[in-house]
């Protein structure tokens, strides 16, 4: 694997933004995701390269060590950083059509519902991915996940709800889309949900953590 | 109707049941506690057949496999009584803070009494209104227990149409309570004041809860309740005041008023904190100009819901840890065999381990196994330390962000009110050693039952106190500041 393509990974993996960042203690005082995507870039190699080689590789890492327990939320979200410091120099070639996007995923905490921080971790970790993400925000009803799709057609859905009180609206907005936008297919996750509540209320999938959202995904997209 | 007897091991309690009662009905007056509300997915309300049978349902019996169980356990909260009984139930002793501590008033005729209507117990005190002396003291477990450990849960039991019989629960607990308090009493009780979070307010006057269900989680008038004995089926009473002392905001309650009286930061000039470590994580800031206060949702790690081995600070509980040679060594309420880890050792815990370099900064266990030993058989998991760092953030979270929003920094605030059921263990090095409390030792002050304090302060005057307080202090939603979720997430770093 190319040098560069190998330290990307590492600096993504283990959450090192750019070369001032302190953090991961172990990668001190060298180039981070920033720096080592522009030299990638320089160098001339392939953006769709960079995307696959190095970014999804590393988040798909993260998100496993997530799902063992491994890693917690401040790791992930130093991860996600440096994913952030990486994408934002490719994301001209997403727009000229040079890197491909496997997709288009809508995300939205459920109406009466106001947390977020679930959700941007799932967010985060499904652009990592390779996909393209819509977030929608907290609160969010059917209408907007509705239009939302109607913007992005093909587009997956991901509601996401932390309260037992606040899950029960997720019934009204899957029907809601089946409704209007048959075909969609709706995932769901979030601390009160499980495989069963998700059946009731026809959902496609429930996501117990980030990394089974990527892979559900990915199935879809494959 | 058929009916079976049960007899409950060691309280040597007897009782007669109908056929196929649910265990979860009887048992949760005799202090059994279901922390899940009955869904058979915390195991906490374990209990040993000693004689008798109970039928096991699949379901029943996977769950009793996952808590590797011996064979002649029981969940209760998934038994039906079809025959009689013995059981041995471990939950049955509590202690519950019954606060005795000194504070102002001017004396007036007669008795009162003051009711701290919390999630998990309950307190009365009779007080002797002309000393300030107080005369009798009950305790008991929430009844409402049953329908689960955080307000979410009994929010949800409302919604499904258990909210009359909740009300209902209460008002008699209560009245029971009270009733026991009289009984050595030559008079009777001129006013009654009750304090409690919006949640327990609304279940106690009979009121809606859907409000509380879901965004922006405020109710329309969370003033002040007035109940005559006979609305609430307190007919041993008679022509007593009894006042249900108004909410603060959202979540946030009279008990919390009243904590606000207890520590008299409304009246300091100084910058002054109340923290309740509770499932809701009340955090107040403010001084005699301005009072703001959140909930920070800190969850029930601190009573012991969501950790492996957690339990409240009760008999069998290890209260705290220390180290000592480099072995940690622990001690257990009532001196008895270890059986789980309450809230304050929890924090001892994580303090040791961070500081023998056991754990990194964001809790990793460094060996890379799945747990590590404290005591005999108790052990902490990697999840459990999440689900403390978790609540830690929270209430670091919520400190910072009303020291912001008053546009101070934590260390200008000159003293921190530590309030909680496990107050009383914490260790204040220990605390601070895990950055849940941004401050310096001198600055922290440990003040047992703060709303059961404020209460009896409250049957003081007529209301001028709480007044004064309310007309001051505001609640903010922590999930609306801008920065929250950088703030709460570099807060989960242990420091």
């Amino acid at each position: 694997m190319n040098e560069l393509i190998a330290k990307l990974l590492e600096a993504v993996e283990f959450g090192k933004i750019d070369q001032k960042s302190p953090y991961p203690p172990q990668l001190r005082g060298m180039d981070g995701s920033h720096e080592l995507t522009q030299q990638a870039i320089e160098a001339g190699i392939d953006p769709q390269e960079i995307l696959e080689k190095a970014l999804i590789p590393a988040m798909g890492n993260v998100g496993k060590k997530f799902s063992e327990n491994k890693i917690f939320v401040p790791q992930m979200l130093m991860s996600a950083k440096a994913m952030g410091a990486s994408m934002v120099q490719l994301k001209p070639y997403f727009a000229s059509g040079a890197i491909k996007s496997k997709g288009t995923f809508i995300i939205g905490t459920v109406k009466g519902d106001l947390h977020d921080i679930g959700k941007n971790l799932v967010s985060m970790m499904v652009e990592g991915g390779g996909w393209t993400i819509v977030d929608l925000g907290v609160d969010v009803g059917s209408d907007r996940f509705i239009e939302a799709l109607k913007n992005n057609p093909g587009a997956v859905v991901g509601l996401s709800a932390l309260l037992t009180t606040t899950m029960v609206n997720m019934g009204e907005i899957v029907s809601g889309i089946k409704a209007h936008v048959p075909d969609t297919k709706v995932l769901i996750g979030g601390a009160p949900v499980n495989a069963d509540f998700c059946k009731s209320i026809g959902a496609d999938f429930y996501a117990p953590d980030p990394q089974k959202a990527v892979e559900y995904l990915n199935k879809l997209a494959s | 109707m058929k009916k079976h007897t049960i007899l409950l091991h060691p309280l040597g309690k007897e009782l007669v049941v109908n056929d196929m009662t649910p265990l979860i009905d009887v048992l949760h007056e005799f202090g059994v506690e279901f922390p899940c509300g009955g869904k058979g997915t915390c195991g906490k309300c374990q209990v040993r057949l000693i004689d008798g049978k109970i039928d096991v349902n699949e379901d029943h019996r996977r769950k009793l496999e996952h808590f590797h169980l011996p064979d002649d356990r029981r969940l209760a909260c998934m038994s039906y009584c079809t025959s009689s009984i013995t059981l041995q139930v471990d939950q049955y002793e509590h202690i519950i803070l019954a606060d005795e501590t000194d504070f102002d008033f001017s004396p007036e005729c007669g008795v009162g009494i003051a009711v701290d209507l919390g999630t998990t117990t309950l307190v009365t005190q009779l007080v002797d209104l002309t000393t300030g002396k107080v005369l009798a003291v009950e305790t008991m477990l929430n009844p409402q227990v049953k329908f689960g450990a955080d307000l979410i849960s009994r929010i949800q039991a409302g919604l499904d149409g258990h909210s009359t019989e909740m009300t209902l629960l209460i008002r008699k607990s209560i009245g029971r309570m009270i009733r026991l308090m009289l009984k050595s009493c030559q008079q009777l009780p001129g006013k009654v004041v009750l304090v409690g979070n919006t949640v327990m307010h609304r279940i106690f006057s009979g009121s809606d809860l859907t409000p509380l269900s879901c965004y922006p989680f405020q109710v329309e008038d969370p003033g002040l309740s007035l109940f005559t004995p006979a609305e609430i089926g307190w007919d041993f009473l008679s022509g007593t005041d009894i006042r249900f002392y108004p909410s603060i905001g959202s979540f946030v309650g009279s008990d919390i008023l009243a904590g606000i009286a207890a520590t008299g930061l409304h009246r300091k000039e100084q910058y002054t904190a109340l923290i309740d470590l509770g499932t809701n994580g009340e955090i107040v800031v403010g001084n005699r100009d301005r009072i703001i206060c959140a909930s920070t949702a800190a969850g029930p790690a601190f009573e012991g819901t969501n950790l492996s081995m957690g339990m409240r600070a009760v008999t069998g509980a290890i209260s705290s840890i220390r180290l000592v040679d480099n072995k940690m060594l622990s001690s257990v309420i009532g001196n008895a065999e270890p059986k789980g880890i309450c809230g304050s050792a929890l924090i001892d815990a994580i303090a040791i381990l961070l500081q023998q370099d056991l754990i990194g900064i964001f809790g990793e266990i460094n060996s890379g196994e799945e747990s590590i030993p404290i005591d005999g058989p108790i052990r902490l998991t990697q999840k459990d330390i999440y689900e403390f760092i978790l609540a830690k953030a929270a209430i670091a979270a919520g400190l910072t962000i009303l020291s912001k929003k008053l546009s101070i920094e934590i260390s200008d605030i000159q003293e921190i009110y530590i309030a909680g059921g496990f107050g009383n263990y914490i260790r204040i090095e220990h605390l601070l050693a895990t950055g849940m409390v941004e401050t310096t030792e001198d600055k922290i002050h440990k003040m047992g039952n703060t709303a059961l304090i404020g209460a009896k302060m409250f049957l003081f005057g007529n209301g001028e106190l709480a007044k004064e307080i309310l007309d001051k202090t505001s609640h903010i939603n922590l999930e609306g500041f801008p920065e929250f979720q950088d703030i709460y997430i570099s807060k989960m770093i242990l420091k």
